[in-house]
């Protein structure tokens, strides 16, 4: 009887347009997308030189900014028409070299014009004030005593989209247990589906029990779906030896999360209020787990709260697992705090669970 | 066993708050029988019935079926009944055969889909879901998931209300078809054509309390003024006088040139107004004699139209 209701749920699953949508389109939208846009390759910027100066100063200043990867500088022939690229929006940045810029000992200012409303202006203006003060450094034979040495640690380059992964998959497996099992809960009351059941000989555990089963194994396919297509489109650097270690972590957040929208779809009248609720549960951990960003660049009271949420720990565990190839069990701090929501949302959804 | 009674209801009793739905019912329903529960909406009709099937508890009293307490022992009653609900639904995603072999899954007896689908017509429409079929198809279909488990007693919680003139026709022959494959049958109604055709028994219920209980038949002919006499007459006749004529009890009532006059004696009352019709040379241009229904039954035990 449970395996027979297990693949009927599994069937009214899938078939459910409204449910595979957040299952899997949406955190495929967000996969593409990033994927896309690689953010961690951060884009070239143009700015117009006017060298007005032309000699040995100006002409080490500008190889040295040449240099920067990020930096294209276009040579414009006078000022006047660096203004018009800049109020035509060519360019966002000029740089002006004034005449005589190496007679000492009164050097006139250099000028870098610049779009106020540019996300990049203060990263450009650091740069270029780094050269400057370089160069000041050295016009002036000051021995320099301290250097900085850049050396990257992880043996692998993983950047923002690896980070972002297995947070998406996270995202999914919780956006598509809440909404999911509310909407389920709320409408089959709503239809007087479970009141029919009831009229039957089976029991409500054997019921929900096959539910619970059925979203489980679809958890499981969800996840491995998004990460087949994060790593076949778009190169993510993902373990597949510790894939295995990733089971009991989606399978215990996704039956915290199937607990918390059993709770909504209790506490809901219709389905739409169980969506409406079921998306407020989400939604604030979709921005305050970590989804998207490390919870530490968070305000430093949500960075703390953030950690008893139920899906940080499984972010935290499911990233070192699939990126760094770690044990499930390397996160005893975070199975404790998944463990402890199973039991906490568990008994909420004994204690409010109606079939009317 | 065949001797025991289907259903026995004792002195039950169920409160919401401090309103009484069901105050003090007592009755049995023999098994092979098929029995209406009449009364308007909120006479506690749904449940009477959902306390007797095992959904809700009781405040008093006791419901036992097929001699099982359906309280002490629910899941031994849900196997050898079949119950449809008042405006329930089933799986949306799941096509009507998958519905049916699931809900066959939850009891030890079942019967093969195809052949509960090919009972209700609906044999084409295996593999569509419920959304897609008409009012009274889903509703046969509904009737249709009661029977999985070939239950002895069935209860259908008014099978017609919303349907269309000929989809309840069609309804209740199948219902009837139902009966005849020797189950018991209970339902409810506030349709009194509904009550008068389908059943052998009914309850009349009003304000959480039965009434009567009777064959249609007996029902009609406990009351006072069984016969009902119809005429129409191109000019108006003086009310006073149809009152007086023999055997008519009660207000005359009028309507568009028709008259109606409620007799505890239709032959009494038919051959005076002839009579006085000839007196009076009165032109009778329609006239029946015809029994009370159920309609007046219910008016005549409540005070009330069935319908308001």
């Amino acid at each position: 009887m449970l395996f027979a209701l297990v693949v009927a749920n599994l069937k009214m699953l899938v078939r459910d347009r409204m449910a595979l949508f957040w299952a899997l389109a949406f955190p495929l939208i967000f996969v593409v997308i990033f994927g896309l846009f690689r953010l961690d390759e951060p884009p070239t910027t143009t700015i117009a030189v006017v060298d007005n100066a032309q000699d040995a100063l100006s002409q080490a200043l500008l190889s040295g900014l040449g240099a920067v990867k990020t930096l294209k500088l276009e040579p414009y022939p006078d000022e006047a028409q660096a203004h018009k690229a800049l109020a035509d929006g060519k360019v966002r940045f000029a740089l002006l070299i004034p005449a005589g810029l190496a007679q000492s000992p009164n050097h006139p200012p250099l000028t870098l014009l610049y779009d106020r409303s540019r996300v990049s202006a203060p990263v450009i203006l650091g740069v270029v004030q780094r050269f400057v003060d370089e160069m000041n450094l050295q016009m002036a034979g000051v021995p320099r005593l301290l250097t900085l040495r850049a050396e990257p640690v992880q043996s692998r380059q993983l950047g923002y989209f690896d980070f972002l992964l297995p947070g998406l998959v996270g995202m999914a497996v919780m956006q598509f247990s809440i909404i999911g099992m509310a909407v389920v809960m709320a409408s089959y009351r709503e239809q007087k589906i479970l009141k029919r059941l009831l009229t039957t000989p089976l029991s409500v555990r054997t019921f929900f029990t096959a539910r619970v089963v059925a979203s489980l194994v679809l958890a499981l396919v969800q996840a491995g779906i998004i990460l087949a297509v994060g790593d076949t489109l778009f190169n993510a650097h993902i373990r597949y030896g510790s894939l295995g270690y990733a089971v009991p972590l989606i399978l215990l957040g996704n039956i915290v999360f199937l607990h918390l929208g059993f709770v909504a779809g209790a506490f809901s009248r219709s389905v739409n209020a169980a969506s409406g609720l079921g998306n407020a549960i989400a939604m604030p951990m979709m921005f305050f787990s970590g989804v998207f960003f490390e919870t530490s660049s968070l305000p430093k009271v949500l960075a703390v709260a953030s950690q008893y949420l139920p899906l940080t720990p499984l972010l935290d565990a499911l990233r070192g697992v699939l990126l760094e190839g770690k044990p499930f069990w390397a996160y005893p701090g975070e199975l404790g705090i998944l463990g402890a929501w199973v039991v906490i949302s568990g008994a909420l959804a004994v204690r409010f669970f109606r079939f009317q | 066993m065949a001797t025991e009674p289907a259903i026995l209801v004792e002195g039950l009793v169920k409160r919401y708050g401090s309103v009484v739905a069901v105050d003090d019912v007592s009755f049995t329903v023999a098994q092979g029988e098929i029995v209406g529960i009449l009364g308007p909406n909120g006479a506690g009709k749904t449940t009477l019935l959902e306390t007797t099937e095992g959904l809700l508890t009781p405040d008093a009293g006791r419901t036992l079926v097929l001699g099982v307490d359906t309280h002490r022992n629910p899941q031994k009653v849900k196997e050898r009944i079949g119950v449809q609900l008042q405006a329930s639904a089933y799986f949306e995603h799941l096509t009507l055969k998958e519905i049916l072999t699931l809900f066959g899954r939850f009891y030890k007896r079942r019967l093969p889909p195809m052949e509960l689908l090919k009972m209700v017509g609906l044999e084409e429409k295996a593999n569509t879901t419920v959304a897609k079929l008409s009012g009274g198809q889903k509703q046969r279909f509904t009737i249709a998931a009661t029977l999985v488990n070939d239950p002895e007693v069935v209860f259908l919680d008014e099978p017609t209300t919303g349907l269309d003139p000929q989809a309840r026709r069609s309804l209740w022959d199948f219902i009837q078809q139902i009966h005849r494959q020797g189950r018991t049958v209970v339902l409810t109604t506030h349709y009194m054509e509904e009550a008068q055709y389908l059943c052998q028994r009914v309850a009349i219920m009003d304000r959480g309390k039965i009434v009567a209980l009777d064959t249609p038949a007996n029902l009609i002919r406990r009351l006072e003024q069984p016969f009902v006499v119809k005429l129409a007459c191109p000019r108006p006749l003086p009310l006073e006088a149809l009152g007086q004529l023999a055997g008519v009890q009660g207000q005359v009532e009028h309507r568009n040139g028709t008259y109606l006059l409620r007799s505890a004696d239709g032959t009494a009352t038919l051959r005076d107004l002839l009579a006085w019709a000839e007196a009076h040379a009165v032109p009778l241009e329609h006239l029946e004699v015809t029994t009370a229904t159920l309609e007046d039954v219910f008016l005549a035990l409540t005070g009330r139209q069935l319908r308001d």
